[in-house]
């Protein structure tokens, strides 16, 4: 079995450097056979991107899409500087 | 002197899948704020298609809107085409420059760019060994030599820095310390305290922390669109009252 660390660092380099994702700011844990994805995205659409682009990297290994989506609220409170 | 109402955001990473969608959230902001700044990685990749997304989402707004690049901007090489695209739709693009923008009669001076890294005060890289690192590290402090001037020579009532790498640590909380030199350098902010500033506005680090401030007590407002959540935060600068 391929080492645990070098697969969270491929994955991690897939989704920065892919096309389809362009994402550098998702966490990959990979433990044993599972391969986890933190962070946040703005649209489902990427969401699913992002789990695609990191099956591809890690073929074989279970992919837990743990991302969440960020919802851009109305503005809030200002604050006095 | 009135107070100035700062809207700010930043990695609104637009592309076409999200068109129309940013636009929707904004609408009304005159009503809330004088002017919008936005921190840089305005798309994902770069490409012109997705910068004129950007354009339509932040053109023809009632106030005025002052833009800086981010990493993403640069990624498909087509950062200098992006840069007259979103000024010919009316945005202010600081590409290591200043610009002052009249609001009411009050003088708001901006400055800056995109920035770059090369970490913190301690735990820096410095100007030294291969030709690589040596071009990494005088990338920042090239672009701190010219935000300093830039801010040396604003003519305003209030200035801002507008970046969109960090200038401290304190609004990287959240990010892992390892890639801290990848995130933001103490040059930016010393340039910004030689000079003076009233607030220190960034984003890049999605999983950082809002608040912070620089050595010289500038307050640092980290504006990802991650981790302020909303479509922007307003900052008041204070007038005779707030
Ligand atoms: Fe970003
Ligand atoms: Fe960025």
């Amino acid at each position: 079995m391929e080492t645990p660390h070098y697969v969270a660092a491929r994955v991690q380099r897939a989704l920065a450097e892919d096309e389809r994702t362009t994402e550098l700011g998702i966490r990959v844990d990979v433990r044993g056979e599972e391969v986890y994805l933190r962070g946040q995205v703005s649209c489902d659409e990427r969401r699913h991107q992002i789990e695609n682009v990191a099956r591809e990297a890690a073929p074989g290994l279970r992919v837990h899409n743990e991302l969440t989506l960020v919802e851009v609220r109305e503005p809030g409170e200002e604050e006095h500087l | 002197m009135r107070e100035l109402r700062i809207a700010a955001v930043a990695d609104i990473h637009l592309g076409e899948d999200l068109r129309g969608h940013y636009r929707k959230k904004i609408e009304g902001i005159e009503r809330r704020a004088d002017v919008l700044l936005v921190g840089g990685d305005l798309t994902r990749h770069g490409t012109i298609p997705e910068a004129q997304v950007v354009a339509e989402e932040l053109s023809g707004l009632p106030i005025p809107v002052v833009a800086v690049l981010g990493n993403h901007d640069y990624h498909s090489d087509r950062n200098e085409e992006i840069i007259d695209l979103l000024r010919d739709a009316g945005i202010t693009v600081l590409d290591d420059e200043g610009a002052v923008v009249p609001i009411d009669g009050v003088r708001l001076g901006v400055a800056g760019g995109k920035g770059f890294g090369g970490g913190f005060a301690g735990k820096c890289a410095s100007e030294f060994g291969e030709p690589e690192t040596k071009a990494f590290v005088r990338h920042t402090k090239e672009i701190a030599e010219r935000w300093r001037r830039a801010l040396k020579e604003l003519d305003a009532d209030h200035k801002i820095v507008l970046s969109h790498y960090s200038p401290v640590k304190d609004t990287l909380m959240g990010e892992p310390p390892e890639i801290y030199p990848f995130l933001g350098s103490y040059m930016l902010a010393e340039a910004a305290d030689a000079e003076g500033a009233d607030l220190f506005i960034h984003g890049h680090a999605h999983a950082g922390t809002e608040k912070g401030v620089t050595p010289g007590g500038i307050r640092v407002r980290n504006v990802a669109l991650p981790v302020i959540k909303h479509a922007y935060t307003v900052y008041c600068l204070n007038g005779d009252h707030c």
